[in-house]
């Protein structure tokens, strides 16, 4: 696949009233720190860190939705990283600023601001967080800034960041072992680079006898790399049935990116097929097994 | 039995103590802004130390399921210091309002000069205005005047005295704490001042009520292990067990809930412990497999 390479280019934030309107209840209570800021914005980094405990840690609900150009998943979002995103937009924060806040942030703070990127424009500040981002292993941390939302997507495919840190995100998303579904869209940024460094890292695993990120069946079949396809074929008989469900859905990928594949795929489909206990795998392998 | 640690300098200590801690019931500690042990250049070193607080200590403290809190403060020695002390006091505000940041301190008197008496009323103005107790730290030196001058001082404030931890007791500051309401800590050490024997019988003697027990183990000769060790002594010389975990358990959280931060009910289990989670890349493990510890 080939990876798209864009100028970087800002798209427009959504608007602070969508994003008040999420609150409910604590609008009113949010409305007034931020008539404290707006009176002394130098003030946000004391107003932040209080944020959890004042508005809670609870999930704001609401299933994926659509915000300007972003899909955030609501069922991840607390009611705290809503008033942060609140606050920050509404007070049109500097990046001075926002990086202020993270760099002296405690672990709450740091999370807050990588969600709160989902509702800002994609500019150096984002490029500047996902570079934070790389150098944790915190989960909070990475869950925040890559999953439940399409922001790593929206990131690549402007170019705000490089293909590289892409790949370098999603390398420490399989080493944390994180669930690639919820990184809404990430399949877009297969390449045959990160497939690569997917592939070493499996391998690696396999050598030390530890388990293998199973999404990477998935994104192989996005982006074929050497030892690819016999890795797919074989990943549809391994005992895990999600290792064999990512697979079977790689298979699928690669084939729709290569129809010279298919008689040989089928092959495979067909005689799995009455072996594969899974009602979901056998879905994807009558796909496979059928033109 | 479970012990919350109120008092502790873990910036000073080895990963090992963490350990011991945790096998000894140690399930939550405090660790209070202080001295380390030489005089300190620039306010960027004071930001440094209380990002750690906030930071390293806690996932250090967590990866032995220890719950790691905090409080923020310029220590007395140092308030003397004429050339930080204005900027330090300057960014105080946003480490009082961190998460696990549950009082103002160690504020208090040490050499007893008047500068320190400035600063110590400042930051009782400090977490009035972040809602905090205050853990105040009496003079080893003069302890009886010293005490006696904190205790004006917070009265000319009008601080609550519910609010107040008198830190580093003994048998004699007792008689001019016992009714005025604050709370009273007694440092336990291996060879000087107070001791577990001592600290024994002034709990026959005056019961446990506003009374906390701690380590204030730090870079010195000092032992983190001194609070289980009293425990045991106490139950050996009669005191109910429920009363003993009064004293090392409840106490501390009564007194430091009224930050509105910590209760009874969020302790009651151990930190999460993730030991393949880093803390800016770093981890307590130095390469040990996580799986085998």
């Amino acid at each position: 696949m080939t990876q798209l390479q864009r100028p970087s280019m800002v798209f427009a934030p959504m608007s602070t009233a969508e994003l008040r309107a999420l609150l409910g209840p604590a609008a009113e209570q949010a409305d007034e720190i931020l008539a404290t800021l707006r009176t002394n914005r130098s003030r946000l980094p004391v107003a932040f860190p209080g944020l959890p405990r004042r508005f809670g840690k609870a999930v704001a609900g609401g299933g994926q939705r659509l915000f300007g150009e972003a899909t955030v998943d609501l069922d991840a979002f607390r009611t705290c990283d809503l008033v942060a995103a609140y606050l920050v937009t509404s007070l049109d924060a500097t990046e001075e600023e926002v990086l202020d806040v993270f760099a002296h942030g405690d672990i709450e703070e740091r999370a807050m601001l990588f969600r709160c990127l989902n509702f800002m424009p994609l500019s150096s500040t984002t490029s500047r967080l996902f570079g934070e981002a790389l150098r944790t292993n915190i989960v909070l941390h990475l869950e925040a800034a890559m999953c439940d939302s399409d922001l790593l997507a929206r990131t690549l495919k402007s170019g705000t960041i490089d293909a590289d840190t892409g790949n370098r995100l999603l390398l420490k998303f399989a080493f944390i072992g994180m669930d690639l579904t919820r990184a809404l869209n990430i399949e877009s940024h297969a390449n045959a680079t990160l497939s690569t460094m997917l592939q070493d890292l499996a391998t690696e695993r396999e050598a030390a006898g530890r388990s293998v990120w199973k999404h990477t069946y998935r994104m192989l079949g996005h982006a074929v790399c050497p030892g690819a396809l016999g890795r797919l074929i074989g990943g549809l008989e391994h005992g895990d049935d999600g290792v064999r469900h990512a697979a079977a859905d790689g298979l699928l990928a690669m084939r729709n990116n290569d129809s010279k594949l298919q008689p040989l795929l089928a092959q495979f489909a067909q005689e799995r097929l009455p072996r594969e206990p899974r009602e979901t795998v056998r879905e994807l392998l009558q796909q496979l097994a059928t033109n | 039995m479970l012990i919350f640690e109120p008092h502790i300098h873990m910036f000073s200590r080895v990963t090992d103590d963490y350990e011991q801690l945790s096998l000894a019931g140690v399930r939550a500690l405090l660790e209070p802004a202080f001295w380390l042990g030489q005089n300190r250049t620039s306010v960027g070193t004071f930001i440094d130390y209380y990002e750690t607080l906030i930071g390293w200590e806690r996932h250090r403290a967590q990866q032995f399921g220890i719950h790691h809190f905090c409080t923020m403060g310029l220590n007395p020695r140092e308030a003397n210091d004429n050339s930080i002390n204005r900027d330090v006091l300057a960014i105080l505000p946003r480490y009082c309002e961190k998460d696990s940041c549950i009082g103002v301190g160690e504020i208090g008197l040490d050499d007893q000069t008047k500068t320190e008496e400035i600063m110590m009323s400042e930051q009782l103005e400090l977490a009035r205005n972040h809602d905090l107790p205050v853990l105040v730290h009496t003079p080893h030196r003069d302890k009886m005047k010293g005490f006696q001058r904190c205790i004006a001082i917070v009265k000319e404030a009008n601080f609550p005295m519910e609010r107040v931890l008198l830190d580093h007791g003994n048998e004699e500051t007792i008689k001019i704490t016992r009714d005025l309401g604050c709370w009273s800590g007694f440092s336990i050490y291996p060879n000087t001042k107070m001791d577990p024997a001592r600290m024994v019988s002034i709990v026959l003697e005056y019961g446990i009520e506003r009374f906390v027990i701690n380590s204030a183990a730090d870079w010195g000769v000092s032992d983190p292990m001194m609070v289980p060790r009293t425990c045991v002594k106490l139950e050996q010389a009669g005191v109910p067990r429920e009363k003993v975990e009064q004293l090392v358990w409840n106490n501390p959280i009564d007194f430091f809930a009224q930050s509105g931060r910590i209760n009874a009910e969020m302790l009651a289990q151990p930190a999460s412990a993730n030991l393949r989670e880093t803390f800016d890349g770093n981890s307590v493990l130095r390469g040990q497999d996580p799986d085998k510890m």
